[in-house]
């Protein structure tokens, strides 16, 4: 009986440990002095970090990363949540298009996308590859699916059209019915959106290599090209990033409280 | 003088108009039940009303100022809706206040009017729950709450009850009327069910496809209906043609004869012209099906208990309140 009953703590705790288990190692690499032949590290210190959070190299990747993505985010939102709200409004029939349209990011190799897009965007009237707004507009698509997908479950859940006329009988105007009825109920699939594209488009790295590469480093194409470095450096490098990533999504969570 | 005059409306549906040329006056104070089965344009009706459908022809009046054009927030009309449709990002507080904060009301005094509606609707305790976490009675009566605090000049009702159980549909209906009675606010009740629209209405607007059958108190629309279909909607009333009304009861009629099943009496006799086909309990009605030749009828009956209850196949004779028959067209 007791093994029974403790088999799914089992699982679950050693599931866990097993995910943990990299950035546990990860954590204790970028803590310890040198870790070479020996079992157990030589020493600690907080050197690589200091190092790290002194390099300038790294706190401008760091600022592109958060402007590049931040600014995708903002612009999907500005996009995106108007639209939703018009296609569950107005036009219900586009949902379904929608729902396949928002596939195409993610059923399409980043790879193959970004030759596409290399070839497209290298000159002609719009050379956009080798610039920060060509990933503007691939953050887009990737944050796109994930943000019209949380508020189309919201939103056929809604009873949007009682709510707009009740409103409205209220006294509200539709734009005011909207900001103030619809957008706050909105609010729990808005930041789970949030959340979700945010980690993903902080960790994103093909795009960003083969459509700007060095010409506007990103925290990962930094990343990538400090893997010769010390591996105490890059260790304390993806611990930042990590912590950054968490940081930021507690801070929003506690917003969203 | 009404209050509220429809002139000449007509609405078209894609494939069919749904109201052509429809007249109706609403008195001040009054609640008026608009009654018919589903898809009969009541709904739109009110909606129109609202100012949240267009019409395609006619006019609206309230208060004697043409109201056809204008926009839903310039109405003054409170509504409350079938599945309540109140905010789920505010407080029942704030669901009742929003008109208010609308019109520019102050804080002090919209605590207060808010509070007073509460209270009317006995939710008092209730001002910082989110409308989740209320019964489906209680976000109803929010939701009057809501419609009632900024004194609307008309109050719409778009099937209000339909979604809750009996139990609370009963007693949400008492307090309706009781609500509007008090208040005077003239208010247009949407319903598909014939015993609410009886028991709520000052007057009735029987409807079908579109068009308004009768119109009068419930009196007037269960005692003499117009039509075969105001008959069987409202009263359950048993139809026959002119040629067995002739033939059975030798009744010398030109349209159908509307007979309630409560007119008929039925008589267990072995010698009884008609037989008992089964029969429904309605609480303190039973209502049989008897096979009287080829024509089939229903016969209410009080409900005198269990043993007294006739099986089928029991052979009846059947005594008619001949004053109390009703010819229809």
């Amino acid at each position: 009986m007791p093994i029974a009953r403790h088999w799914p703590k089992a699982v679950l705790g050693s599931l866990m440990g097993l995910l943990l288990l990299p950035i546990f190692a990860t954590l204790v690499y970028s803590l310890s002095s040198h870790w070479g032949a020996t079992i157990l590290p030589d020493g600690f210190s907080l050197n690589w970090y200091l190092q790290l959070w002194a390099e300038p190299r790294f706190l401008a990747a760091l600022g592109r990363s958060l402007l590049v993505c931040g600014g995708s985010l903002l612009l999907t939102y500005l996009v995106v949540v108007p639209a939703a709200f018009v296609i569950f409004y107005r036009y219900p029939q586009l949902d379904k298009p929608m729902g396949l349209l928002i596939l195409l990011p993610f059923a399409m190799p980043p790879v193959v996308a970004s030759v596409g897009l290399l070839s497209l965007y290298a000159g002609g009237a719009l050379p956009l590859v080798g610039t920060p707004w060509i990933l503007l507009g691939c953050y887009f698509s990737l944050a796109l699916p994930l943000l019209y997908r949380a508020l189309a479950n919201r939103l056929s859940r809604l009873a949007l059209h009682d709510l707009m006329a009740a409103a409205q009988l209220l006294g509200a105007s539709a734009p005011k019915a909207f900001w103030l009825v619809i957008l706050p109920s909105l609010r729990k699939s808005l930041f789970s959106a949030l959340f979700l594209s945010f980690s993903f488009l902080m960790g994103e790295f093909v795009f960003a290599n083969l459509l700007v590469g060095t010409r506007f480093e990103t925290l990962q194409i930094y990343l990538y090209n400090m893997r010769a470095t010390s591996g105490h450096y890059t260790s304390a490098l993806v611990i930042s990033y990590f912590l950054i990533t968490l940081l930021l999504t507690w801070l929003a969570s506690r917003f969203n409280r | 003088m009404s209050f509220v005059t429809l002139r000449g409306l007509s609405k078209q549906l894609p494939d069919r108009p749904l109201f052509d040329n429809l007249h109706l006056s609403i008195q001040e104070g009054e609640l008026i039940t608009l009654l018919g089965p589903s898809g009969c344009g009541k709904s739109t009706l009110l909606r129109a009303l609202a100012g949240l459908t267009p019409i395609d022809g006619g006019q609206i009046l309230m208060a004697g100022e043409e109201i056809t054009h204008r926009a839903p927030q310039q109405r003054q009309i409170g509504m409350v809706f079938q599945h309540y449709a109140l905010f789920p990002n505010m407080t029942v507080a704030g669901n009742v206040g929003f008109g208010l904060k609308m019109q520019g009301v102050p804080e002090p005094e919209r605590r207060e009017r808010v509070m007073q509606m509460l209270e009317l609707v006995e939710l008092a305790g209730k001002a910082n729950a989110m409308p989740g976490e209320l019964s489906g009675g209680q976000q109803q009566r929010v939701a009057l709450a809501r419609a009632l605090a900024v004194r609307p000049r008309l109050l719409l009702l778009d099937e209000p009850l339909s979604a809750l159980d009996a139990r609370i549909r009963r007693h949400l209906r008492s307090q309706i009327r009781e609500l509007v009675h008090k208040l005077g606010v003239t208010t247009v009740f949407v319903t598909h069910d014939q015993e609410e629209a009886l028991l709520l209405s000052d007057r009735i607007v029987l409807m079908q496809d579109g068009q308004i059958v009768q119109t009068g108190t419930a009196e007037e629309i269960y005692a003499r209906p117009v039509n075969r279909f105001a008959a069987r909607f409202i009263g359950h009333y048993n139809l026959l043609d002119a040629e067995t009304a002739r033939r059975l009861l030798g009744h010398q009629g030109q349209g159908y004869l509307a007979i309630r099943p409560e007119c008929i009496q039925l008589q267990p006799q072995a010698q009884g012209q008609a037989r008992v086909l089964g029969h429904q309990l309605l609480g303190n009605v039973v209502r049989y099906q008897v096979q009287w030749q080829d024509q089939r009828l229903d016969v209410d009956t009080l409900n005198q208990g269990v043993q007294g209850l006739l099986p089928p196949g029991t052979l009846v004779a059947l005594q008619f309140q001949t004053d109390q028959f009703r010819e229809v067209a």
